[in-house]
């Protein structure tokens, strides 16, 4: 796939935030309405952004510099307050891993539920459940089992599997890989580097560069809720650096 | 059960109080519970709601559903106990249906203004926990409305869940059809419930991503 398959036009977003110390109703009757209750916050701003089909595209900053709204905003959950954003495709959103997990139900009815909520279809055909059981590397019987009795290690392997089993146009990676052993993240970035070949676009989240010069073909680099560099990983890497004062 | 055997000896005039309080009790319930799990489903799912493209109004929503299904499985033994009571089903205890539907969508626009402010202020859930008692006593459910002195009057009849209450009555406890006034008045409540809540929610929905 080619073509712009991401475009971000003069995006802006503000957050609808209460007051510095307006966080109970209590306060603000206690002020007797002298003081607003709730102000609008600037979160991103003039951000224009392109990125290919089949690319694989990382973003680096600084906690707070927007990337995780950024990454909302591409996932549909943040509307923009101005500009457009335009996504030719489906969407996959992998935010944090084991999310939705509802700890009462079982391996299965977990992965039909959190599939609903993704937006598809009731009923996953045997494709899709022979993907999760090898992906996951749980067995039937784990699958089975209720999820509050799995480890960390397992729920992440069932979120990623879940997140990944049918081919998106488009997936949203927000750091969520630093969790899981060695060898758990090796298997993703194998996932990652296969749905690349299909001609996935993925949008990758990372502080770590490493990782981003890895598998990324491009990057940017946002700083106070704006893009401040577009361009090749080693650009944006030493741009990165800059930014934090460390030399490459 | 305390409610009924303590309160059918404290109104002796009413005939077969326990199917009186229950015509009451239940859809009380259902009013208390229901706007209680809706006003906190956006902030119990959270984590969902931050991470995936999901609508938040299906929360809500969902738990309306929930609250519904609770309250047409207790009308089973309700349906037992009024038996028991030597009251035949009639055709126009259906009446209830409409009357639920009403009931439902004033319990919905209620409790998304709850749910959507709840999102920014944690107090409002204990505040309205802190409130739902003073509606129960308030509210002529487990006594009669004709105990309430005169001049004390207009509490209840602004009182919107004395309306429900009362039409439920009506069909349930009395065997008759609510006046067309009462029909007036719990569908124009509803309307204007669903309309302020949904409005109130539409507002704040923007801001509830950084604020669950």
């Amino acid at each position: 796939m080619s073509g712009t398959m991401i475009e971000l036009r003069n995006v802006h977003v503000d957050y609808l935030v209460q007051r510095h110390g307006m966080r109970s109703i209590k306060s603000y009757l206690t002020s007797f309405g002298s003081k607003r209750l709730l102000e609008r916050k600037h979160i991103l701003h003039d951000i224009d952004l392109r990125i290919n089909g089949g690319e694989c595209f990382g973003i680096v900053g600084r906690n707070g510099s927007g990337k995780s709204t950024l990454l909302r905003l591409l996932a549909g959950i943040v509307e923009p307050t101005k500009g457009h954003v335009r996504i030719n495709g489906h969407v996959a959103p992998m935010l944090a891993l084991g999310v939705g997990l509802e700890p009462e139900m079982s391996g299965w009815e977990n992965v039909r539920l959190c599939r609903m909520l993704m937006g598809h279809q009731r009923f996953d055909g045997e494709g899709v459940r022979s993907y999760i059981r090898s992906f996951s590397g749980l067995s039937e019987d784990d699958l089975e089992m209720q999820v509050k009795r799995y480890s960390t290690g397992m729920m992440a392997r069932l979120g990623f599997a879940i997140a990944t089993a049918t081919d998106p146009d488009v997936l949203l990676i927000d750091e969520v890989l630093a969790v899981g052993d060695v060898a758990f993240q090796q298997q993703c970035y194998r996932r990652i580097e296969e749905l690349k070949a299909r001609g996935c676009t993925i949008v990758f989240v990372s502080h770590m560069l490493g990782e981003i010069q890895r598998i990324c073909d491009r990057a940017a680099c946002m700083e106070n809720g704006t893009v401040v560099k577009v361009g090749n990983t080693h650009e944006v890497g030493v741009h990165y650096h800059g930014l934090l004062g460390i030399p490459l | 059960m305390i409610f009924l055997l303590i309160f059918s000896e404290a109104f002796p005039q009413i005939q077969n109080y326990p199917v009186f309080a229950l015509s009451g009790l239940i859809f009380w319930t259902f009013f208390s519970t229901t706007s209680a799990h809706i006003m906190g489903s956006l902030i119990e799912n959270s984590a969902v709601l931050r991470s995936l493209a999901v609508p938040p109004l299906v929360f809500p929503v969902s738990q309306l559903m929930a609250g519904l299904f609770n309250l047409f499985m207790s009308f089973i033994p309700f349906a037992i106990i009024l038996h028991f009571f030597g009251r035949l089903p009639h055709i126009s205890d259906l009446l209830v249906l409409p009357i639920v539907l009403c009931f439902a969508g004033f319990i919905m626009g209620v409790s998304l203004a709850l749910a959507a402010l709840n999102v920014y202020f944690r107090d409002i859930g204990l505040l309205w926990n802190a409130l739902l008692p003073a509606f129960f006593y308030i509210t002529p459910i487990a006594y009669p409305s004709d105990l309430i002195p005169e001049r004390m009057r207009w509490i209840t009849e602004v009182n919107p869940l004395y309306h429900y209450i009362n039409a439920f009555r009506t069909v349930l406890y009395d065997g008759l059809v609510p006046t067309a006034e009462t029909w007036y008045v719990i569908i124009a409540m509803a309307f204007l419930s669903i309309v302020i809540g949904g409005y109130l929610f539409k507002v704040l929905r923007p801001g509830f991503i950084a604020n669950y």
